[in-house]
């Protein structure tokens, strides 16, 4: 019995195959190839870099609990790699013509793991849970954005509900953080939702073990497989654990060492011995949304002077900065979105060009012409510097701390002195709330351009929103707001393209590289695709003996 | 963290040692008073073009990420764990006089509280005490110093009262109190003079540690703000490159453990001549 | 002095330690600056009124004296509280790291006391260049910092030779390693005590009797004099604990470890109160329960101290 359904399983992959081509994501490298049939069983050791302090992905914004959960939590509608949506729990859906309602039409063969079964009163549970002041939520509650509530019209459709045109809505609805979970799982672990998830997918939550692991064992019947995926039923792996492993080198060593199958954050310095392996697989795969980007503060001197920023963006070099600091495992980022997100602008490559007489001139002009002792621009006895403060969790990330370094020493030469502070979290985001920064960096995974919203809309200050570069103007939210508001593509297309020339234009951002997802894996291991997080999904991955 | 228990015998250290120790403290106290002597550019000049660059002819110990010359920057590193550790001693001392004259001259009560006190944070490991301060005052170079003092302050304290008592249970004293000597007045014509020298035996011994507690601190990312070129902090960063560029982090942290050998070297010497004496 | 005065006397000490440990830390996380409940919130967007919720719920708006009286009261009754971070009991977090922390400390102890036991017996008192030899490791071995000599022998061990598991649940294997560079400075320190011991016994006129009567002069050694030398090691070991404890904060850092060393940095670079004060609290327990069983101990083997004060 066993093995026909295997048997099956593996010829219903291939017929998938078949049809839907390269099912990976368009910017993926040297993804795993599909070498014969998917063999079901096993235990996929996976070390991630990062442990979210909670599982929920109702309430968390990590990017490894969405990544973890993926896998247990199924969404209404999966994005495609085209960006596309496809079908998931909802078997269909209509939009109205002002965006303010979605009325889904869903499956009516979906239990969760806890026996519940899945109707639009689940859909209810879970949306407004999300909105709810007391679950806290860090992401899910700003993706659903102006959610006004969902009326449960019949046992299986639901209707969702907007104060706004949401265009945006189908792509959150895609995400994780928006995944339904068993509505009967809120009373039966009220208070422990961060240790436990209960969702309909093909992996069921078993455990968490902190500092160490999470266990996910596979799920006996799994009827929803998204139409996107390379097979249905249940998934190959019997058992995924995925460890926490922070210190790079030991990561890697376990990896090398076989104590796992698969490795995220693969450091960048040892990314060629990982090439070289032929035990080892890479598979590259650069993320969609906001690349790793430094936002200055335009609502305080010395940036809210357009010279001063153009002349800080001229003075970087960034293509020899990111090839040294990363050893060319990032490419290069030239507008605030990654090339590989919807209505990404290709027109600004090469227009930002590093130019350090150019930006001398700017400073001249801008009046910081007189020089102190240590060789920084003066102007009425002040001193040109700027204050960047961070947190030792964020210079961490992808040698983000090296990189500023490079940053300090590159701007020193035309004068301008880069003040790095390190903070704790907490009074990072009282900086941030008050304003109180002039550089601020991040980066921002999300598969849809209405990030720029998010970064941009004068509406959307901080701690609420994004607009962490402290932009007020008219034009700019009138393009971005009417890009949320419509679903014709062409006046969306245009209302982003203006956008991210603003941006550029103005110097708002200074894009720096595109952040991507380096996974290393035994040869043994097949299958992994990867969501339009750039994140890997489990649910295909089989591993061969 | 070193245990020095000045009842006990210290080890000989051989003559070739201490020479070996003095020449490595001469050519630090030169890394710190003029870096540019030994060095021929900025320890923060980068050049992405020779980064990771293994040690040869121009480059002594190699380059790291960014290109910077690695014994630059361990030249220039000297300052901060030496400045560091030996102001943190100073504060520590001088806050640890203080309170051990105070507890052993002031009375019972004043004596109680105090002792109760430094019970306390002798219960608790320095590393803790040094990451509670810098809980509180946030990171930086100032913190780091008054952590890595606050760390060492209860076991001056105690020391230092313990001497003053001792010396103030001495027969010529009691005779000078007798004799209508002021509580002052004695503690700075006896008191003072007769506790200095172990205590500074002991500071210089605690330098090693307040130097190894700095570079402990600026490893996990919590000592002075970057770029500055602090040892612990340059082993952090190299320790990604262990397998493929080896000099970035283990120069450092030989820099650590030599100058700490150095400083206790120089100062068990110290210490055996100071009993010598006695 | 009775035994139970005695040991009364000792358990009042104790939790004067604790209360003024309590103390300190309650202080200490009253004058970090920055919001907790912002700490708590992170970067979710919150309206004014939610962060007035928040801290309603947290206590926060409630006066210094009445928080600290509430605090001291809630500690009492063992209530330890939630961490701000992690949305559990801080007793179900402290019981969770606990063990990985123990079986490091304790495996770094039987290392750190085998090592000196060895060397020191060894070494005391005779063959001048393996004293000089010992002497000089042991320098080196207290100035080298333990994130240093940890990453050092992972690279060379784990990395570069494949002799032990780089991973965290890999059995015993997985715990040399670990153990080893905590040992190692605690060892040397140990060594040199056990040492200073030994020499000062092997000067003691008993010596010349033992010798008379013959036995080997290892059995002299392991027998006689070893003895005499482990006391004074022995009545380090409440500031062993401590420094085992402390140097967990590093050790598991660099070994990726799980355990409350790991715990206290994650809590103390989040601002999880509840998290760092039941931390120092833990220290400060162990401390306290230690040295009053090592001075215990010590009152039932030497029958001498039992007439002094402690």
């Amino acid at each position: 019995m066993r093995q026909l359904r295997t048997m099956a399983a593996a010829a219903t992959a291939l017929a998938l195959l078949a049809v839907a081509g390269c099912g990976s994501t368009p910017a993926a490298g040297e993804g795993a190839k599909d070498e014969g049939a998917p063999v079901a069983g096993g235990t996929f050791n996976y070390a991630i870099d990062s442990e979210p302090s909670c599982l929920d992905p109702h309430v968390s914004l990590a990017d490894a609990t969405a990544f973890i959960t993926r896998g247990v939590v199924d969404s209404l509608v999966v994005q495609d790699a085209d960006g596309s949506f496809k079908p998931w729990l909802a078997k269909s859906w209509k939009v109205s013509d002002d965006l303010r309602t979605y009325t889904f039409d869903l499956r009516t063969d979906v239990t969760f793991h806890d026996g519940t079964k899945f109707d639009a009163a689940a859909v209810k549970a879970n949306f407004d849970r999300i909105v709810a002041k007391e679950t806290k939520s860090q992401y899910a509650s700003t993706l659903i954005g102006p959610y006004t509530g969902t009326t449960v019209v019949d046992e299986h459709t639901a209707e969702v509900r907007f104060s706004a045109p949401f265009q945006p809505f189908l792509q959150a609805a895609s995400t994780a953080y928006l995944g339904i979970q068993s509505p009967k799982a809120f009373t039966d672990y009220a208070g422990a939702l961060c240790e436990h998830v209960v969702g309909s997918g093909p992996f069921v939550f078993a455990s968490h073990t902190r500092q160490q692991n999470v266990t996910l064992t596979r799920s006996p019947s799994y009827p929803s497989a998204p139409p996107n995926a390379k097979h249905a039923g249940p998934a190959h792996l019997e058992k995924v654990v995925i460890r926490f492993l922070s210190e790079s080198a030991t990561r890697l060593g376990t990896l090398t060492s076989g104590e796992v199958q698969g490795i995220s954050a693969v450091p960048v310095p040892n990314v060629a011995a990982v090439q070289a392996n032929t035990s080892l697989q890479l598979i590259r795969t650069d993320a969609q949304g906001a690349v790793y980007t430094l936002f200055p503060n335009t609502s305080r001197a010395p940036f809210d002077d357009e010279k001063v920023r153009l002349a800080f963006q001229r003075a970087l070099d960034v293509d020899t900065l990111v090839k040294s600091v990363y050893f060319g495992q990032y490419r290069r980022a030239w507008s605030f979105l990654s090339p590989n997100t919807k209505y990404y602008e290709p027109s600004l490559e090469q227009r930002t060009k590093y130019d350090e007489a150019a930006a001398n001139k700017l400073l001249d002009d801008a009046g910081w012409t007189a020089r102190d002792a240590d060789g920084y621009r003066t102007k009425n006895g002040k001193r040109l510097a700027v204050a960047w403060p961070y947190t030792q969790q964020q210079a961490a990330v992808q040698q983000r701390g090296t990189f500023a370094q490079a940053v300090q020493a590159a701007e020193k030469k035309i004068g301008i002195e880069v003040v790095r502070t390190s903070v704790q979290t907490a009074e990072l985001f009282g900086l941030v709330a008050k304003a109180q920064y002039d550089i601020f960096d991040e980066s921002w995974t999300r598969a849809d351009p209405d990030l720029l919203r998010i970064f941009y809309a004068s509406t959307s200050k901080p701690l609420t929103g994004q607009n962490i570069s402290w932009v007020n103007n008219a034009e700019v939210d009138g393009w971005v707001n009417g890009a949320a508001a419509t679903a014709d593509d062409a006046k969306r297309k245009d209302a982003y393209s203006r956008t991210q020339l603003w941006v550029q234009e103005h110097a708002v951002a200074f894009p720096v590289y595109v952040p991507a997802y380096l996974l290393a894996a035994s040869t043994k291991v097949h299958g992994l695709r990867s969501d339009p997080a750039s994140f890997p999904l489990l649910y295909d991955a089989w591993l061969s003996k | 963290m070193t245990i020095v228990d000045t009842t006990r015998r210290v080890p000989r250290v051989p003559t070739a040692g201490v020479v070996a120790a003095g020449i490595v403290l001469a050519l630090l106290l030169l890394a710190v008073l003029a870096p540019g002597l030994l060095t021929r550019t900025g320890p923060d000049e980068v050049d992405p073009i020779i980064a990771l660059r293994a040690p040869d002819g121009t480059h002594w110990l190699g380059t790291d990420q960014l290109g910077r010359d690695v014994f630059t920057r361990i030249v220039h590193g000297a300052r901060i764990s030496l400045v560091t550790g030996i102001a943190a001693t100073l504060l520590a001392v001088v806050a640890g006089t203080v309170l051990g004259l105070l507890s052993a001259l002031g009375g019972r009560i004043v004596d109680e509280v105090l002792m109760r006190a430094v019970d306390v944070l002798l219960a608790l490991p320095g590393i803790l005490l040094a990451l509670l301060v810098i809980a509180v005052l946030g990171p930086g170079p100032v913190s780091e110093l008054v952590a890595i003092a606050f760390a060492a302050v209860p076991g001056y304290a105690r020391m230092i009262r313990g001497q003053a008592l001792s010396v103030r249970r001495a027969d010529y004293v009691t005779s000078a109190v007798a004799i209508g000597v002021r509580p002052a007045g004695l503690v700075w014509r006896h008191v003072l003079p007769n506790s200095l020298g172990p205590v500074l035996v002991l500071a210089t011994l605690g330098t090693g540690s307040a130097i190894i507690i700095g570079s402990s601190l600026s490893f996990l990312g919590l000592g002075p703000r970057q770029p500055t070129p602090e040892w612990g902090a340059m082993l952090a960063d190299g320790r990604d490159f262990l397998s493929t560029a080896w000099w970035v982090g283990v120069f450092p942290g030989l820099a650590i453990t030599v100058t700490v050998v150095a400083v206790t070297v120089l100062g068990r010497r110290w210490q055996r001549r100071f009993e010598g004496v006695r | 002095m009775s035994q139970v005065r005695w040991l009364l006397r000792r358990l009042a000490g104790g939790i004067g330690v604790l209360v003024g440990a309590a103390t300190v830390t309650f202080l200490a996380m009253e004058l970090i600056p920055g919001d907790p409940a912002r700490a708590l919130v992170g970067s979710a967007p919150a309206t004014p009124q939610t962060m007035d919720l928040i801290r309603h719920e947290m206590g926060l708006d409630l006066p210094l004296p009445v928080r600290y009286a509430r605090y001291l009261g809630r500690l009492a009754t063992g209530d330890l509280g939630r961490s701000y971070q992690l949305q559990q009991p801080v007793s179900t977090i402290i019981g969770e790291q606990v063990w990985p922390t123990v079986q490091l400390a304790l495996a770094a102890t039987v290392l750190a006391f085998a090592g000196a036991v060895l060397v020191a017996t060894l070494t005391a008192g005779r063959w001048r260049a393996a004293r000089g030899i010992a002497q000089a490791a042991e320098l080196v071995a207290v100035s080298t910092p333990s994130f240093w000599l940890g990453l050092l022998l992972l690279s060379v061990f784990a990395f570069r030779l494949r002799l032990v598991p780089v991973g965290v649940d890999q059995g015993p294997a997985a715990l040399i390693l670990p153990a080893v560079t905590l040992a190692v400075p605690v060892g040397a320190i140990l060594t040199q005590v056990l040492r200073d011991g030994m020499e000062g016994a092997l000067r003691q006129p008993f010596v010349v009797s033992v010798r008379a009567r013959g036995v080997t002069e290892f059995t002299l050694r392991a027998r006689h004099v070893l003895r005499h030398g482990l006391s004074p090691a022995v009545t380090l070991s409440g500031w062993l604990v401590g420094h085992l404890l402390g140097g967990a904060v590093l050790v598991e850092t660099v070994f990726a470890r799980p355990g409350l060393g790991r715990v206290t940095l994650a809590a103390i670079s989040s601002r999880d109160f509840p998290v760092v004060i039941a931390m120092v609290l833990f220290v400060a327990v162990v401390f306290v329960a230690v040295s009053t069983a090592v001075d215990g101990l010590y009152r039932v083997i030497d029958p001498r101290l039992r007439g002094a004060s402690p």
